[in-house]
């Protein structure tokens, strides 16, 4: 049987989505705010890895660390300079999430600005661009195939490391369960919120200078990808990197390959409602199991059948 | 006689004040007084939209007995329409009723559907699902050709055609600025009710609600849906009044952030500053595209980002320093239940 490409299409967009949702949930479980402006971070990726590229000359893979501190550094701002004030005045949850949808905006208006600008200065397409073609080889396969679950991979192990054997990490978990408790006995829970933020949003540069070698690149890409992501941190519980991980591949490979397969049996007019795909799994994650994949206690599921 | 350009300025500034009112009451009427953020707002407003973009036409069409396909051979068709509309006024305006109610209906029912499972939950998981429908929204209307023309777009038969090209658009601003005085009476109305009341002590305190036996999930419910069917009416008379309905023109820039920055600007929980909140962004997006090429060729990137960016910043600021906005919420006055003043003093005590 041949390679089908949908299988890379399927591969890239899960890594992607569970990158994203990854650093989405490290961000939500420190304030409780859902950061609207999480998938526009991504979007600066790809900006980063255009610059790279086209600009530099560079192998695309040199954008992924500088892609991980530019978007790092966007999302500290957000943290420092918005969310934080508005938490010490008291400000309500919805009030938190419309300043991460204002945010979200000025990040838009910023993407925008740069793609214009990078047209006028060095007349390279900044919009709806591709650079599939700048992307390694490796096997017979475009390197992005490898690289992308190989990231997952090398990122997932490193947060779980840090998470459970450096003494931050387990800062970091005291001051996500209980900040009071953690301050208490000294954690620097500012301190501790603000490096999540940078790993949030750093996460999702990487996401996106990544996907940049194998999906199409624009100033508006964030707002597409939104459902999606939060979909794959719905489905796995919002609270837990270890669910974000299992959202993140369940809800990538199937809104892929799920589109394909129906469209292959019902006929092409309904790859339109892809959309609709993570909306389902939001609902039904939403009646079924409120708490995620992560909130399902797996070993009594086992042992007492349908009865839990 | 020809319309000055100040005056269609003008004219088109009231009309398009008129239709984000009759948005901005309703989201007002969800986020203000009952406290659900409502990031899906576009939802409603795009629903309404589409349904006026693709159930009158076809009508008609049937009606008048025009042939071809509505998509492809779209703007052929919708001026035939017009056309025909010329001589067939009552039916045109029978059918433009009708589309808002089937409009009103649709939104209704996307309300239902789109926080029905989530309106038990959390506020955050209510937002974002809210938020994800929205934006779905769009990418169908963009990606499936039948309902909307996806990136082409649709014309919508335009049910004024009889009148000549100057009295069309004062006219069809008048029936806006009517329309939103109507949903401006109701709304109030609403809030002075026993239904506002309770709204109200949901938002503030729900378990001291649902300990006085109010049911909080039936309630918000209720007002996602009514807010959701008023939106798709203002969304569907933005589509008549342009004559023309794209998807990628329902976006959450345009229809879910700008209005809750206009009822930020306004003041939360307090319609007439819903009404000074809109009247000020509407102006100072009309002075923006006004002046915009001014601005073209001294910086190196097209104003609209600008534009963005500006609004983006102030809706940031407002929340820093001054989340109540410009006219802060006030106690309501239920309405009495005896002696009811005569109907007109009603009226205007509604808008003191």
């Amino acid at each position: 049987m041949a390679y089908d490409p949908i299988f890379s299409d399927a591969i890239i967009f899960a890594s992607l989505l569970t990158l994203l949702s990854i650093g989405l949930t490290l961000t939500y479980i420190t304030t409780r705010v859902p950061n609207f402006a999480h998938a526009s971070f991504a979007t600066i990726g790809m900006y980063v890895a255009l610059v790279v590229t086209h600009v530099w000359g560079l192998v695309p893979y040199v954008a992924v660390p500088i892609a991980f501190v530019i978007s790092g550094m966007v999302s500290l701002a957000l943290y420092t300079f918005i969310l934080k004030p508005l938490i010490r005045k008291g400000a309500t949850q919805a009030i938190q999430m419309i300043a991460t949808l204002a945010f979200d905006l000025v990040v838009i208006a910023m993407l925008n600005i740069s793609a214009d600008y990078i047209v006028r200065t060095t007349q390279i397409s900044s919009r709806e661009f591709t650079l599939r073609s700048y992307d390694l080889e490796f096997a017979g396969l475009p390197a992005i195939v490898i690289v992308a679950p190989l990231t997952i991979a090398i990122l997932a192990v490193t947060l779980h490391t840090m998470l459970r054997k450096t003494r931050f990490g387990i800062a970091m978990r005291a001051a996500t369960e209980n900040s009071d408790l953690a301050e208490t006995v000294g954690v620097n829970i500012k301190m501790v919120y603000s490096v999540s933020w940078i790993l949030g949003g750093g996460f999702a540069g990487i996401a996106g200078a990544m996907i940049s070698l194998w999906f199409e690149g624009d100033p508006n890409f964030g707002p597409l990808l939104i459902p999606s992501i939060f979909a794959a941190s719905i489905v796995g519980g919002f609270l837990s990197i270890y669910g974000a991980i299992a959202g993140g591949i369940l809800v990538g490979l199937t809104e892929v390959l799920g589109t394909r397969f129906l469209a292959g049996e019902f006929g092409a007019w309904l790859i339109a409602y892809r959309p609709l795909i993570p909306l389902i799994f939001i609902v039904i994650t939403l009646f079924l199991a409120p708490k995620g994949l992560a909130g399902i206690r797996w070993s009594r599921l086992w042992r007492h059948g349908a009865r839990v | 006689m020809a319309l000055g350009s100040e005056i269609i300025f003008v004219i088109d500034l009231l009309a398009i004040f008129a239709v984000y009112v009759i948005v901005n009451l309703s989201l007002n009427m969800e986020f203000g007084y009952t406290g659900i953020p409502n990031f899906g707002k576009v939802l409603a407003v795009g629903a309404g939209a589409f349904v006026a973009a693709s159930v009158p036409g076809r009508i008609f069409a049937g009606l008048a007995g025009i042939e071809g396909d509505y998509i492809s051979e779209n703007i052929l068709i919708v001026s035939q329409i017009n056309v025909w509309l010329v001589d067939n006024v009552g039916i045109g305006f029978a059918v433009f009723f009708l589309t808002l109610g089937v409009a009103a209906g649709v939104g209704g029912l996307l309300g239902l559907a789109s926080s029905y499972p989530v309106i038990r939950l959390r506020g955050d998981y209510l937002a974002i699902t809210l938020l994800a429908f929205g934006e779905s929204i769009r990418i169908i209307g963009n990606n499936y050709t039948p309902l909307v023309g996806g990136t082409l777009g649709v014309q919508v038969p335009d049910p004024l055609a009889f009148l000549p090209d100057e009295l069309r658009f004062t006219a069809a601003t008048l029936g806006l600025v009517a329309i939103a005085i109507a949903v401006y009476v109701y709304s109030e109305k609403m809030i002075r009710s026993p239904l506002g009341r309770m709204l109200r002590a949901i938002r503030d305190n729900e378990v001291s609600a649902e300990a006085l036996g109010k049911n909080p999930r039936d309630a918000r419910i209720k007002v996602i849906m009514i807010s959701a069917g008023i939106a798709a009416i203002g969304g569907a008379l933005y589509a008549f009044y342009v004559g023309s309905t794209i998807a990628f023109a329902y976006d959450r820039a345009s229809w879910t952030f700008w209005p809750f920055l206009m009822i930020l600007i306004g003041g939360l929980a307090n319609n007439k500053g819903v009404l000074v909140g809109t009247f000020i962004f509407v102006m100072l997006r009309k002075l923006i595209i006004f002046y915009k090429d001014a601005f073209e060729g001294i910086v190196p990137f097209d104003v609209i980002w600008l534009d963005f960016l500006l609004l983006g910043a102030i809706l940031i600021a407002i929340l820093l320093y001054r989340p109540q906005g410009i006219m802060v919420e006030k106690p309501t006055y239920t309405i009495p239940r005896k002696r009811k003043p005569p109907m007109l003093r009603r009226m205007l005590d509604l808008f003191r």
